[in-house]
């Protein structure tokens, strides 16, 4: 009969004589692998179902659009062309909706890119409408609602995800998707075709016949399909599937976000697995005679490194466990949300996920499992007689290290506590640092947005700026026909507005690089002595703004090489100067030599500055219009995306770093437990003891604080600058207010203070028999 | 009297597992004196020693030192005394492993607003050398001495002494036991030796045997003996 080890049935007796430190881990295991765990099942079952959308939902292989409707012989041209395709209509017209929101409204789509209908039905009358889910949600819509554009109106009859817009760009070389203000709809095909035709775009979208095998193939074949269009239409867009944002944004951004949770929880992971190793020690150490005289008596080392790895495991055993509950309950639908409140996804089931499994309960036992059978099997190589007399020094004849006796003996007192234990304040000052990163991140975010938002507000070029546009009939129809619209064009888009200034403008693109995805620069050509652009400019400058000088690290006498999007003209341009305007990457030089540049007539103009809105020109030659709201689109959108995690971070890193500094001080006073029990015995007072063992921690946390914010911005601006430069066009600069810094010191100041209450009374309760345990 | 003990009786535990420690002592020490309590284990000696430390209260009686009554003073009260008029040696040292043994007298030294000289009290107990020493690099005399120096740094009235000799072999216990022979004798403090050795109450001016937790005999020494006279 196999005979249990007696000893383990300490185990309740040690829970309960140290619950606050157990409880602590718990707590801090159930809530990372809780998040991590409820993180990873979400995101691994819905990255399932937007990966099986492709083939559900019949997404496009690209789109493009054309200036004109296409005809029978010009579809067939295309489709039998180098690379065969099959080319499917997938018009849409858009509406700008009462309230400022503009409405892209397809036609139910039969064939291609289908849509999954979430709530309600779909729309099956005149008059009837399904909008993006994500729409609606944002603009607090819902079915049986109606909105309205003007003297027409839809009633919601269903809210759907459209599978070619899981993400809502409105443009593909947008900086960021707006889901607040652009929405996607289905009407039925009889209330499309009622819709005015003056905004009708001529949008198709294709699937290759052969499917190209890798991103390579379909870089090559998409290239080649362009050439063809561009032979026989009138190209204005052209976007692979593997380009477009609406439709890869959501399953990249699920990919980096699962990336960087795994990333954040082998950093828990390791500092819990320090956190177990300094708990072993110290548990160790307070039970040496007790271990010695255990091994006298005959148990064996690894009886005892059992014994003692039993409760930690048990622990980790019970915050894994109700982690992955919670994470499969709770923290799954707050990921799923966290989703949902981004993206336009279908509906997806919950996946069980063995790599879920493996990573937040089956690794961080492992390592929980080594680091502690490590630890104790080093503490417990020491003999018997050694633990007997609690001498579990290692390093015998270490030397005290010199500090001057001019130092007043309670500093000098306070230092040696701190180099006594500079192991658990070096791992103290990894929590500090990494639940201040998560902290600046959570309140800094906000800050960079807002401040984003506010300097466009104060340093807008003009209230508005119209880009106008040639109208689609002037490319197609009679010579004659296009002689006429081109007259019509150059007097309909004259203006009366006296705060009206021209200006020349031309969309380039930067070349993709390792660091930075293609992105359009608008190039100002402005008038002279402009009201709008206020730099000092001859002919031969060139001006880029302090955004794109940012971004690209640019300063004077830089070259920067731009090329047409889809012709392949380079063009490049020596800086010369950086404007301080923070709105937009953009360049600025004069009309005559941005015209001079694009081969143009001198007096060529693309739009308007102005403060006030101009009315006199029709709106078929506005192409778009650049004002505070679509120049704030980005910043608006991550405020929508992110803004509950940034709470939740916020939340995790003050808990984190009070539970890393109660367990690590905590050790502190328990290694130091005979010595202020001595202490107490010659007289020294609660507050005097308190005055060296807390006050010592305190002054290393006060330090740590502060030397961690210089780190923490340093870390986190270089991570943020990464991210925005891999992952997004556009550039929001990291700003951060230097209020921030003080919010930060004082919030972790006052979790210690908290913390340090309890430190307190643990010193208050460390009795004066401690110092007696070893006189009997 | 400057050291009065009254009816100390004391207790540990409950109901059935109750044991009497100290069942009514009454003793009563002179200024200046050496007094050694004898006795086995578990007779209460160390008991008695915590008692009038103020680490340990008394169920019933009073101690009263120098006319103040320790039974009557409250906590913050007993620290203030502690630190005012005792000194603690210990068989095991306790010294603060982290401090040097200079900075282990000076822990000593901080209490008191008139504490003696360090570095003179270093050289008296033979530590100058070793004063920039961590405890662990001192063999057990050494490490006794510098407890011995923590205690008389800040020139207390009472030197409490729970077995000082009881983890050192006898050469370096003779040492001791001459150091605090020494030390006392020259700032005048009046000692209270814990001890279960037999030999040492030679260099008492007052011994007292306790057994089972009462005091079995007492007499005054009228021929001490010198520490380094003292043979076991």
């Amino acid at each position: 009969m196999v005979r249990r080890n007696p000893l383990n049935r300490r185990w309740k007796a040690e829970l309960k004589s140290d619950i606050g430190r157990y409880l602590m881990i718990f707590l801090l295991l159930v809530i990372s692998v809780g998040v991590v765990s409820g993180f990873l099942v979400a995101d691994g079952s819905m990255i399932l179902a937007y990966d099986e959308s492709f083939e559900k939902y019949n997404i496009e292989d690209g789109k493009f659009t054309s200036g004109h409707k296409l005809n029978r012989s010009q579809i067939k041209y295309i489709e039998n062309g180098e690379v065969p395709v099959k080319v499917y209509e997938n018009f849409y017209t858009e509406v700008m909706l009462d309230g400022g929101s503009k409405m892209r409204i397809f036609a139910d789509r039969t064939e291609v890119d289908l849509v999954c209908l979430m709530s309600g039905r779909m729309p099956e009358g005149t008059g009837e409408i399904a909008v993006d889910r994500m729409y609606a949600d944002n603009n607090s819509l819902s079915e049986g609602d109606v909105i309205t554009a003007g003297d027409r109106s839809w009633k919601i009859t269903g809210l759907v995800a459209l599978s070619d817009y899981s993400c809502l760009f409105e443009n593909n070389n947008d900086t960021m998707f707006d889901s607040v203000k652009f929405g996607v709809s289905v009407v039925t095909k009889e209330e499309f075709d009622s819709l005015p035709k003056d905004s009708l775009v001529y949008h198709y979208a294709w699937k290759y016949v052969s499917p190209p095998s890798d991103e390579k193939q379909e870089k090559e074949l998409s290239e080649d399909l362009m050439a063809v269009m561009a032979d026989e239409t009138d190209l204005k867009d052209f976007v692979p599937r593997y380009l477009n944002q609406a439709i890869i944004f959501t399953g990249d951004d699920m990919g980096s976000d699962k990336a960087m949770m795994e990333i954040f929880l082998y950093i828990i992971i390791a500092i819990l697995a320090f956190v177990f190793g300094l708990t072993a020690s110290d548990t160790i150490a307070r039970e040496a005679t007790v271990i010695g005289t255990l091994r006298a008596s005959g148990y064996t080392r690894n009886e005892l490194i059992r014994h003692y790895m039993m409760l930690p495991l048990m622990v980790t055993t019970a915050g894994a466990v109700v982690g992955n509950i919670l994470g499969y309950t709770y923290f799954k639908d707050f990921c799923a949300d966290l989703y949902y409140g981004s993206y336009s996804l279908p509906t997806y089931h919950t996946i069980w996920s063995f790599e879920a499994l493996l990573k937040t309960t089956l690794i961080p036992m492992a390592i929980m499992i080594v680091v502690t059978y490590i630890i104790l099997a080093r503490k417990l190589r020491l003999s018997p007689i050694r633990f007997m007399r609690n001498d579990l020094s290692e390093h015998r004849q270490k030397r005290a290290a010199f500090l001057p006796y001019s130092i007043p003996f309670m500093q000098r007192f306070r230092l040696r506590i701190i180099l006594q234990n500079t192991a658990n304040y070096l791992l103290l000052g990894v929590g500090i640092l990494f639940a201040n990163t998560l902290l600046m991140f959570g309140m800094g975010l906000p800050m960079v947005l807002d401040h984003f938002q506010q300097t466009i507000q104060e340093n807008i070029l003009a209230e508005h700026q119209y880009i106008l546009a040639l109208p689609v009939s002037s490319a197609s129809g009679s010579h004659l026909n296009q002689m006429a619209e081109m007259v019509m064009f150059a007097n309909g888009t004259q203006t009366d507005n006296p705060d009206a200034e021209k200006f020349m403008a031309s969309s380039l693109y930067t070349p993709e690089g390792q660091e930075t995805v293609s992105e359009g620069i608008m190039i100002y050509g402005c008038v002279p002595d402009s009201r709008y652009v206020h730099l000092n400019m001859t002919d031969e400058d060139v001006f880029v703004s302090a955004l794109f000088a940012d971004k690209y690290r640019l300063k004077e006498g830089d070259e920067i090489t731009l090329h047409e999007r889809f012709e392949g003209t380079e063009y490049t341009f020596t800086v010369t100067g950086i404007s301080d305007y923070e709105g937009s990457l953009c360049m600025f030089m004069t009309q005559k030599h941005l015209n001079e540049v694009l081969d143009l007539d001198p007096d060529t103009f693309a739009g308007y500055f102005s403060n006030s809105e101009i009315t006199d020109i029709d709106r078929k030659y506005i192409d778009s219009e650049i004002n505070y709201d679509s120049l704030t689109k980005v910043s608006r959108q991550l405020d929508v995306s992110f803004g509950e995690m940034m709470y939740l971070l916020d939340f995790f890193s003050v808990i984190m770093f009070m539970i890393l500094i109660y367990l690590l001080s905590k050790i502190i006073i328990e290694k130091n437990s005979q010595s202020i029990s001595m202490a107490k015995i010659l007289g020294y007072t609660n507050g005097e003891i308190s005055g060296l063992y807390i006050h010592a921690t305190t002054l290393v946390v006060l330090v740590l604080l502060g030397v961690s914010l210089p780190l923490v911005v340093t870390v986190l601006k270089n991570i943020y600058q990464t991210v925005m430069r891999q992952m997004l066009s556009g550039w929001l600069p990291f700003w951060l207010d230097s209020s921030l810094y003080l919010k930060m010191y004082a919030l972790g100041a006052g979790t210690y203070l908290a913390v340090a209450v309890l430190e307190y009374r643990k010193i208050v309760k460390v009795p004066m028999e401690e110092a007696l345990k070893n006189a009997e | 009297m400057f050291l009065e003990l009254k009816n100390i009786r004391k207790s540990y535990g409950e109901a059935d597992s109750r044991t009497e420690v100290l069942k009514g002592i009454d003793l009563s020490v002179e200024k200046g004196k050496l007094c050694v309590l004898l006795g086995a284990s578990g007779s209460g000696k160390s008991t008695l020693l915590n008692i009038i430390g103020g680490i340990d209260q008394a169920d019933e009686g009073e101690v009263l030192i120098n006319g103040d009554r320790m039974s009557q003073m409250k906590d913050k009260e007993l620290t203030a005394f502690r630190r005012r008029h005792l000194g603690y040696i210990f068989q095991m040292y306790n010294l603060i492993p982290n401090l040097t043994v200079r900075e282990n007298i000076e822990v000593g030294a901080y209490l008191s607003h008139h504490p003696l000289d360090t570095d003179e009290l270093l050289n008296v107990l033979g530590l100058y050398d070793h004063r920039d020493k961590l405890p662990s690099q001192l063999s057990g005399g050494q490490q006794q001495r510098t407890s011995i120096g923590r205690a008389v740094v800040k020139n207390p009235d009472i030197l409490l002494c729970d077995e000082p000799t009881g983890a050192l072999d006898y050469q370096t216990s003779k040492e001791i036991l001459k150091l605090i022979e020494t030390v006392s004798g020259k700032y005048g403090n009046t000692v209270i030796m814990v001890t279960h050795n037999n030999e040492i109450k030679g260099m008492a001016d007052q011994v007292v045997q306790l057994r089972d937790g009462r005091i079995r005999r007492q007499y005054f020494n009228e021929h001490k003996l010198k520490a380094e006279e003292l043979e076991w």
